[in-house]
């Protein structure tokens, strides 16, 4: 376990005692009534169209001065019906719609709803997809700290780490398209494994960027770490403690940063997470700095991730062969009229998963991704529901922001790391 | 064939603190003035100033960082450094609409952002420009449900449809370019143009 | 753990190595503070709510079965289908039948060294109001907001009852099944 020794900061204790979770509506910060009488409130509209919000979030701020005394989080600006779309399409259509929902880490989507129809099928998925399924999430991971470090420090004025963060976010997209042939929103898992093969070639390029990468981490922190505006306008503010993080159902880093050590690949492991060795970061002070300090360690613990999958990766199917659910490989189509019918099937009608609902939970970059799916035997999901772990954070931002600055506000929002696109669905 | 030049004074330009007549190797030669000026008038071009202006306005595309969804994460990235866009004019991103000529619409539009996007369309300056990037701005996609504007084009006119889902940052600036050679060509920009079609 | 003990207890499920408590509706709320207190359930993952009208009929969200028989002979089978044997292919059966048409799903995870997860489900019909548990849970805010705005659950006691996604006027809830997809018709489609 990683815990930073950091000097206690020199105003007040770090972390406060109590809760400040905002009563009766948790989610709202509510102006004092003797405050707005004296008549210096000043409402602010912040948002949907603005370039700090990490999306089209749209946040009501009440000032007082330079003080943030009241906050009301509106969302729904990219609401987008996935969920009732998704109820139209069949499952292997509906795939599809997943990664577009978070789509920074958009296999992490891919795979929640994968798992999820994978638990109804009780289908076994092959071990290398197993194992390279958890290869690609971590790239991902490291992709979408890459984006939210580029953009956080932006927001804070350090332009320079945009370029260096999107150099090797693009180095990441390469992988990624050598993998599937296009850079986001691969769908290149499906249940019962992989859509393809893993090119030939994969694992030197992969091999390479594991090499780079830990070098180029150090030289992020370089930049950040010992710069002194960063410092000052990270540390110390935005405080969550742990119980607070707990009741609002926080998860990921902003847990991980409020001191609580839970990480669902570590705690309930899924894919093949219990079969390699890292850490997780936990910090403890719950501010803004160590969200940031929680996503930089997990950038490395991810490429020690991805070195041991290519280590690991164990040859064989890349997909299950059971041909009620998975496509018959090309060639067999013209030799056989079994594959011809089952492809015919799978590709009019789509595979039937048996009836019941399921909850899959797994760790996303933000934080716990459920797949809430309700199946009652036919080939379209009778009802899916997605727990985004961005929606989640954001009913925090109400407790984060409680005596705040609204200068700090960029900061604080952009340490959640909210996507709205998961946010509304 | 030798031609003629007039000197300035036969314009009638005869101020000495700007021809710097005194400078002048002897009285009566051009002056240093107008011996720097005489190969600069070789130089120069003659166009219309219409020309002129599109050439400047297709040069010095300012888009909005109107970020909606996918694509907005591939619109940052065409100004990174792989990609830079800033060879193609267009890298200064404006966050207010008044200071931006070009609007990416990047990604899905829902109905309750209309109105939002609706009004940062309206504050920007004439003459604008939207690019509906990707397949939800151009025709809502894969997302042709209740919740998504059936394609941007809509509620604002549209210039240029970049496909793709999202597109990569290569389509983009192809739209970009592609978008410059239109506004050099002095094709008018599509609200124009609409309002022409409409009376 | 002695489920039974919790307030309100209708019934357990257990299916694909998930727990389901079902309680009834009325008395949600003291059965949401026995979880939290006395099972140690202190996170609310998420809460889910599914719309099961038209559920078991055909030609409902692509359901091509059999259409359901009669009250007598309804018998309901355990999903226990191997999908790799002969014959096994399409829907044989009519799906278990719901008690009424909305369901509410918590899903609630125990923080800890042993991480446990439930399912903490009531029903209710379209109107029936279902007590809010921001009390318990303060998670559950925007959740419930999400519930009512989308399906329609008529959230009791919740401290900001209002549309969360959708405009404030959107008229109707869009996730009920008898809320159309919407959109535009596609030619060459069935929507057209």
């Amino acid at each position: 376990m990683a815990v930073a020794a950091r000097p206690p900061l020199a105003a007040g204790p770090p972390v406060y005692e109590g809760t400040r979770i905002p009563r009766p509506i948790p989610t709202v910060l509510q102006v004092d009534p003797a405050l707005r009488e004296e008549g210096d409130v000043l409402e602010v509209n912040f948002g949907p169209n603005h370039p700090s919000t990490h999306g089209v979030l749209r946040l009501v701020l009440d000032l007082n001065g330079e003080r943030v005394v009241g906050l009301k989080a509106v969302i729904g600006y990219l609401h987008t019906g996935f969920e009732k779309n998704m109820e139209a399409k069949t499952y292997w259509k509906a795939i599809t719609y997943a990664p577009r929902m978070d789509y920074v880490a958009f296999q992490a989507n891919e795979y929640g709803f994968v798992a999820a129809i994978e638990k109804l099928l009780g289908i076994d998925v092959p071990p290398k997809a197993v194992w390279m399924r958890t290869l690609l999430l971590e790239l991902n991971r490291i992709h979408s700290h890459l984006v939210w470090l580029g953009t956080g420090a932006l927001e804070l004025g350090a332009i320079s780490m945009f370029w260096y963060c999107f150099r090797e976010r693009d180095a990441i997209l390469d992988l990624f398209e050598m993998v599937c042939g296009f850079r986001m929103h691969t769908r290149y898992f499906q249940a019962g494994g992989l859509a393809e093969d893993i090119p030939i070639g994969f694992y030197e390029e992969c091999q390479k960027f594991c090499d780079v990468m830990p070098e180029r981490i150090d030289e992020y922190e370089a930049i950040l770490d010992q710069q002194a505006i960063f410092l000052a306008r990270t540390q110390g503010i935005g405080l969550l403690a742990a119980d607070d993080a707990i009741a609002l159902a926080q998860s990921g880093p902003v847990l991980r940063a409020s001191g609580v050590d839970w990480d669902i690949r570590k705690n309930e492991p899924y894919l093949a997470y219990g079969d390699v060795d890292f850490n997780v970061p936990v910090y403890t002070h719950g501010d803004v700095y160590d969200r940031y300090r929680v996503r930089i360690e997990e950038m490395r613990e991810s490429v020690r991730i991805v070195q041991q999958c290519l280590d690991g990766m164990p040859d064989g199917p890349w997909t299950s062969d059971n041909r009620k659910v998975v496509l018959p490989p090309r060639h067999e189509l013209h030799t056989s009229m079994e594959s011809l019918i089952h492809h015919f099937k799978l590709v009019t009608e789509g595979y039937r998963v048996p009836e019941g609902e399921v909850y899959v939970a797994i760790e996303s970059p933000r934080g716990e991704f459920g797949c809430y799916l309700v199946s009652d035997g036919g080939p379209r999901p009778w009802r899916v529901k997605f727990r985004a772990p961005s929606y989640v954070v954001l009913e925090a931002t109400a407790t984060v922001m409680s005596d705040a600055l609204v200068a700090d506000l960029i900061a604080i929002v952009g340490s959640l790391d909210n996507v709205m696109g998961e946010a509304d669905r | 064939m030798a031609v003629e030049r007039k000197r300035l004074a036969d314009f009638g330009l005869n101020s000495e603190r700007l021809l710097m007549t005194k400078l002048g190797p002897k009285k009566g030669e051009p002056a240093k003035f107008e011996r720097e000026l005489q190969p600069l008038e070789e130089r120069l071009m003659l166009t219309t100033v219409e020309k002129a202006v599109t050439w400047a306005q297709g040069s010095s595309i300012w888009p909005d960082t109107f970020g909606l969804a996918c694509c907005a994460i591939e619109m940052m990235s065409i100004v990174s450094s792989r990609y830079d866009v800033a060879r193609f004019g267009a890298e200064v991103f404006r966050s207010s609409p008044r200071q931006a000529d070009l609007l990416i619409v990047s990604g899905r539009v829902s109905h309750k952002m209309a109105a939002p996007l609706k009004q940062i369309y309206d504050q920007m300056l004439e003459p604008k420009w939207v690019m509906a990037m990707g397949a939800c701005a151009s025709s809502a996609g894969m997302f042709n449900n209740y919740a998504v504007l059936q394609g941007v084009d809509k509620i604002v006119p549209v210039d240029i449809y970049v496909p793709g889902c999202p597109p990569r940052p290569e389509a983009v600036l192809e739209g970009i370019v592609r978008l410059q050679e239109k506004i050099k060509a002095g094709v008018p920009p599509a609200y124009e143009i609409r309002r022409a079609a409409e009376g | 753990m002695d489920h039974a003990a919790v307030p309100g207890f209708v019934e357990r499920k257990d299916a694909y190595g998930e727990t389901t408590i079902v309680v009834e509706r009325e008395r949600l709320v003291e059965a949401a503070l026995h979880l939290r207190d006395e099972l140690g359930f202190n996170f609310l993952a998420d809460v889910a709510a599914a719309d099961y009208l038209g559920w078991g009929a055909s030609g409902v969200a692509g359901y091509w079965g059999s259409p359901p028989p009669s009250e007598q002979t309804r018998e309901w089978t355990p999903p226990a289908r191997d999908l790799n044997a002969p014959g096994s292919w399409g829907l044989q059966r009519v799906p278990e039948p719901k008690p009424k048409r909305f369901s509410v799903s918590y899903h609630l995870l125990a923080l800890g060294p042993t991480p446990r997860r439930i399912r903490l489900q009531v029903w209710c019909d379209d109107g029936e109001p279902v007590s809010s548990v921001v009390e318990v849970w303060p998670t559950a805010d925007w959740h419930e907001r999400e519930a009512w705005d989308l399906m329609g659950i008529a959230i009791e006691g919740h401290p900001n009852l209002a549309r969360i996604l959708m405009d404030d006027d959107w008229e109707g809830h869009p996730l009920r099944k008898d809320y159309p997809l919407g959109g535009e018709p596609v030619r060459f489609s069935d929507e057209e």
